[in-house]
């Protein structure tokens, strides 16, 4: 469960994100959904614990992330919007590494290994030197070396971008499964149709702001509108420009 | 002390490092490897050089060798092969068709005659490279012995002995060694080692740092459960532990390339024994720390490996000021210089290539001096990523 408390950061002169709030509820999917530019990506780097929001709190299942991050982060897998591999090592080794820094033993870190490589289907490549993988490939051992220590919240930073239909439905089945497990998943993104197949809650963000709440149920009626597309512009132009 | 994340971040940098060849081979063997082949090369060329052009026959073009016929038995008798020029001094030199051009003046027969002082013109060009100059020194000697004999016959004839003329006799005596000679061609040693040094860490400073953050892994690296600090000291000594590598295969290289160096042609010794590498490795220890940090200090600026590289390309450059230095004058060892990274290290190598004593407290301020600013550098240089905008290269 990870809530969010009115969180700001500036830099310099640019305000890039001023007093988000957000909760992520065990066993739901929650979505951050902006445009390019609103503040997404920062956002999910304070809520991680990788900067460190200039007001606000964050915690991690009761966990201040900006008074003890290492604990906050034990809690968390996050695929981050920087997800590059190690190109000289091989998928498996990817994941190790990280199962290595997460504090796991090698006995855990083979069996969670062996798992998620079924579940994500990364079978043929899984001892290839990630050196040459395409885009869908690099994306599955990003999230299998993030997810190595089975962590109770999943935080994903557009975790479909550029992928194939047949990839981004692997990693929806996958996030649908986590669900079911009870995890609490949020992810951002900027994709109405992939938002709307998985997420159970939308939190709009535009312009470093929280524009709406809500349930994509929810967010058509506030906006009185008929598909989450034209709700979102709705919402974010304050109804001007729909 | 040592943690868990550390000891995992050094495995897998010096994994992924060895892994990649075409990296080993250009950093690590090359940098060990080329400088002593280079500097054996370059000595045994000059050795063969030197020795050609003092032992041959001296080829000696004459203008005008009929005006002076007495000139020219001397110099028969001591085989030189007399030529004819079939152009201008000035071109001969210029064109580089001889070392020198002996003339005589046309006067010479008849200032001979009367006890004047006989003219000849030595043309010859004191900036020519290489063995040019021994040529030139040989003609000199030549025709002052001749000078000398025929003004000490002049003397006698008149009743006067030669000695008179000589009012001061100069001894000599050279102190140099046969190891200090060899000393004079090891003094590049004290750079090749440094310089090796610095190139086996070089890459991984940059891999590690601004590699990582170009190919954005260093995101995810530092959303683990470890303090920023552990990884970094992970990174940084697996850099020191590449930089030491070379360091050693220098030393090696060194050694084995030894018993080729034409000491015998030359005239000197050249020893390198165990207990000397030994202590040559003591002495430079700690600037492999200096070393590795610096270049991870540099490298974690940049924004891209490419910016990395030349910034911490321009950093090998550093040691060699030193070794210009103590290769052009010779400088008295104070205090000061012993605590200076870098220089003590040149210094100290230099006494023992010349086979001094080096002595102990010397030893121990150099590795004390050096240690400090290394530790100091390192301590940096694991802490710079603390600072959120470095984390992000855009």
């Amino acid at each position: 469960m990870i809530q969010v408390e009115k969180i700001s950061k500036s830099f310099g002169k640019v305000q890039a994100v001023k007093d988000v709030s957000l909760v992520a509820k065990d066993g739901q999917i929650t979505a951050l959904l902006g445009a390019n530019g609103a503040g997404k990506t920062t956002s999910m780097r304070m809520i991680y614990a990788l900067i460190t929001p200039e007001t606000g709190v964050v915690t991690v299942d009761g966990i201040n992330s900006t008074d003890d991050p290492v604990s906050a982060r034990a809690r968390m897998g996050v695929l981050p919007d920087a997800r590059g591999l190690y190109l000289r090592l091989t998928a498996r080794e990817n994941m190790a590494y990280f199962g290595r820094l997460q504090g796991m033993s090698e006995a855990d870190i083979q069996s969670r290994s062996d798992e998620l490589i079924t579940r994500l289907g990364m079978e043929k490549f899984a001892d290839r030197q990630t050196d040459g993988f395409s885009q869908g490939q690099r994306v599955k051992v990003a999230i299998a070396r993030a997810l190595i220590h089975d962590p109770q919240n999943i935080l994903l930073d557009e975790p479909t971008n550029g992928l194939d239909v047949m990839s981004t439905r692997a990693i929806r089945t996958f996030l649908r499964e986590e669900k079911a497990r009870g995890k609490c998943i949020l992810f951002s993104s900027h994709v109405m149709q992939e938002v709307s197949a998985v997420c159970d809650v939308i939190t709009v963000i535009d312009g470093g702001l929280v524009r709406a709440v809500g349930s994509e149920a929810d967010l058509l009626a506030q906006s009185g509108q008929n598909n989450l597309e034209d709700a979102f512009v709705h919402l974010v132009t304050g109804g001007e420009a729909a | 002390m040592i943690s868990k994340a550390f000891r995992t971040v050094f495995k897998k940098e010096v994994m992924e490092n060895i892994r990649d060849k075409r990296t080993m081979m250009s950093s690590v063997v090359m940098g060990s490897f080329l400088g002593p082949l280079m500097a054996l090369g370059i000595i045994y060329m000059t050795a063969q050089m030197g020795k050609d052009k003092a032992e041959k026959q001296l080829e000696l073009p004459v203008v005008n060798m009929e005006y002076a016929q007495n000139l020219k038995k001397h110099l028969l008798s001591q085989d030189v092969n007399i030529m004819s020029l079939n152009k201008s001094p000035e071109a001969a030199i210029k064109d580089k068709d001889h070392d020198v051009v002996l003339a005589i003046d046309e006067n010479f027969a008849e200032d001979m005659l009367n006890a004047k002082p006989a003219k000849v013109m030595l043309y010859y060009d004191a900036s020519a490279k290489g063995a040019a100059n021994v040529s030139v020194r040989r003609v000199r000697a030549l025709i002052n012995a001749y000078s000398a004999q025929i003004g000490a016959m002049r003397l006698q004839l008149r009743g006067v002995s030669p000695n008179l003329m000589q009012v001061v006799m100069i001894e000599d005596h050279d102190q140099a060694t046969d190891q200090s000679k060899g000393a004079q061609l090891m003094l590049f040693l004290p750079y090749f080692l440094i310089m090796g040094l610095f190139m086996g860490s070089m890459y991984l400073a940059i891999d590690t740092t601004a590699g990582e953050k170009e190919r954005k892994s260093l995101e995810p690296l530092f959303l683990n459960p470890v303090s920023r600090v552990d990884v970094l000291s992970g990174k940084l000594a697996a850099t020191i532990g590449f930089g030491l590598l070379t360091l050693v295969l220098t030393l090696i290289a060194f050694k084995l390339t030894l018993p080729f160096y034409p000491s015998q042609s030359l005239g000197l010794t050249l020893s390198l024994g165990l207990a000397d590498m030994g202590l040559m490795l003591l002495v430079l220890l700690p600037l492999s720390l200096l070393a590795g940090s610096i270049q991870t200090i540099i490298a974690a600026f940049s924004k891209s490996f490419k910016e990395a590289q030349t910034y911490v390309n321009l950093v090998i450059f550093i040691p060699l000021i030193p070794s210009m230095l103590l290769m052009f004058m010779p400088v008295k060892e104070k205090l000061w210089m012993m605590a200076t990274p870098i220089l003590s290290q040149n210094i100290i190598i230099n006494e023992m290539i010349r086979g001094e004593a080096v002595s102990w407290s010397n030893i121990g301020i150099s590795v004390a001096g050096t240690f400090l600013v290394g530790m100091v550098l390192a301590w940096i240089a694991v802490r710079l990523y603390n600072k959120e905008s470095m984390l992000f290269s855009d």
